[in-house]
């Protein structure tokens, strides 16, 4: 829910306060009143009380807007997620003492589609306050990052992987999933790099033997053993050690 | 120009879409990341692209065009010299120069190609998830 029943002006935190600033919702003109640039929310009311909170992850964007062809004044623009409900907005914050809300939170949570926005447009009578209302605000959306969201990590929005798209393009599939030989290579750890360098140079000795390695040596970085067996990388015979005994390495 | 997209998404995963000219070729290599590291590698990716032309495109399917200007530790994006790429449909930010993106509701951002080493910020990425996982 994007607004707030607060009908307070913050009074605590607040970076900016801009007085006499015209607040435009959606094209439809508010009023002139105050903004409040405060740390837990972004605020205006007018002087009989009338006014909206917004709460900063709703906030998409904002930004200062100087072209007055487009627009004829200079302000601040800031654009929320979802719509804001208007209608009983103005009644959210006359009826101070009513919590009732029904009617006011009719379709106040269902216009969370990601298509709608809301254009809000905050006009100070001083212009040249336009750079600080930017900054505060700045500085205040950056106190509110999103919660991490473990769930939300397997939301995938783009196109999904297309192997036959990638075989087109490149000829190979590189399933990304796969841990490939290539990506290994990269990925190894020291001690990985010291044994795949001693597993290489012991098939290069015994092209028909495998061996399966249980210890691993950091400190060497040839293919030699402790026993004090010399290997000749030279010699590519065959079963050469057939009956090596790898165990007690 | 040729474009590769960057799609970001809660700032756990994200998809390359390199698009050319001709629409006949595209790679969509598509990425998870299930860690917490993996908005550091993106922050550090984005300050390197400070000064470059990008196009930001929103959640809502705004797409704002414009200038690298900063990027926070959250992906909050600054960008200058900002144009909207359907003022039809936005007409308000035609007046806009600078503005603030928040991370959260940033979809793609496109990147020149030219400027993004794709293999070497998909392995990066993999990596910082192996690692993560460990």
């Amino acid at each position: 829910m994007v607004l707030l029943k607060n009908l307070h002006p913050p009074t605590e935190g607040v970076r900016h306060e801009q007085a006499e600033t015209t607040a435009v919702l959606d094209g439809q003109r508010l009023g002139c009143g105050t903004l409040y640039v405060a740390e837990t929310r972004l605020s205006w009311f007018d002087s009989s009380g009338l006014g909206f909170s917004l709460e900063y992850p709703s906030i998409g964007l904002h930004a200062i807007s100087r072209d007055v062809s487009a627009y004829p004044q200079e302000h601040l623009y800031v654009m929320v997620n979802g719509k804001l409900n208007k209608e009983n907005e103005a009644e959210m914050a006359e009826k101070a003492a009513d919590d009732d809300d029904d009617g006011s939170s009719d379709g106040g949570d269902d216009d969370e589609d990601e298509g709608a926005i809301t254009e809000i447009r905050f006009v100070p009578s001083d212009k040249a306050a336009l750079e600080s209302m930017f900054s505060a605000m700045c500085e205040c959306q950056a106190l509110h990052p999103d919660p991490e969201d473990d769930d939300s990590d397997n939301d995938f929005e783009g196109e999904e992987y297309d192997v036959e798209e990638a075989e087109a393009e490149h000829g190979h599939a590189d399933i990304p999933t796969f841990y490939t030989c290539d990506e290994g290579l990269s990925a190894l750890t020291q001690e990985g790099q010291a044994t795949l360098e001693r597993l290489e140079g012991m098939l290069a000795e015994s092209v028909a033997q495998q061996y399966h390695m249980a210890g691993v040596r950091t400190e060497e970085t040839k293919a030699e053993f402790e026993d004090g067996m010399e290997v000749d990388t030279a010699a590519m015979e065959a079963g050469q050690f057939e009956d090596a005994d790898v165990e007690h390495w | 120009p040729e474009h590769t997209s960057v799609f970001l998404s809660n700032l756990y995963s994200f998809s390359f879409k390199k698009k050319k000219k001709q629409p006949t070729a595209t790679l969509t290599v598509q990425l998870t990341l299930a860690c917490v590291s993996a908005p550091q590698l993106f922050y550090s990716f984005f300050k390197s692209l400070v000064g470059k032309d990008v196009v930001v495109e929103l959640k809502n399917d705004l797409s704002i065009c414009g200038t690298l200007h900063s990027v926070d530790q959250y992906l909050n994006i600054k960008l200058t010299d900002i144009s909207v790429t359907d003022p039809e449909k936005y007409p308000h930010m035609l007046s806009v120069k600078n503005c603030f993106i928040r991370g959260s509701v940033v979809r793609y951002v496109q990147l020149p190609a030219d400027e993004v080493d794709t293999q070497l910020l998909q392995d990066a990425a993999r990596k910082e998830a192996m690692q993560q996982k460990q």
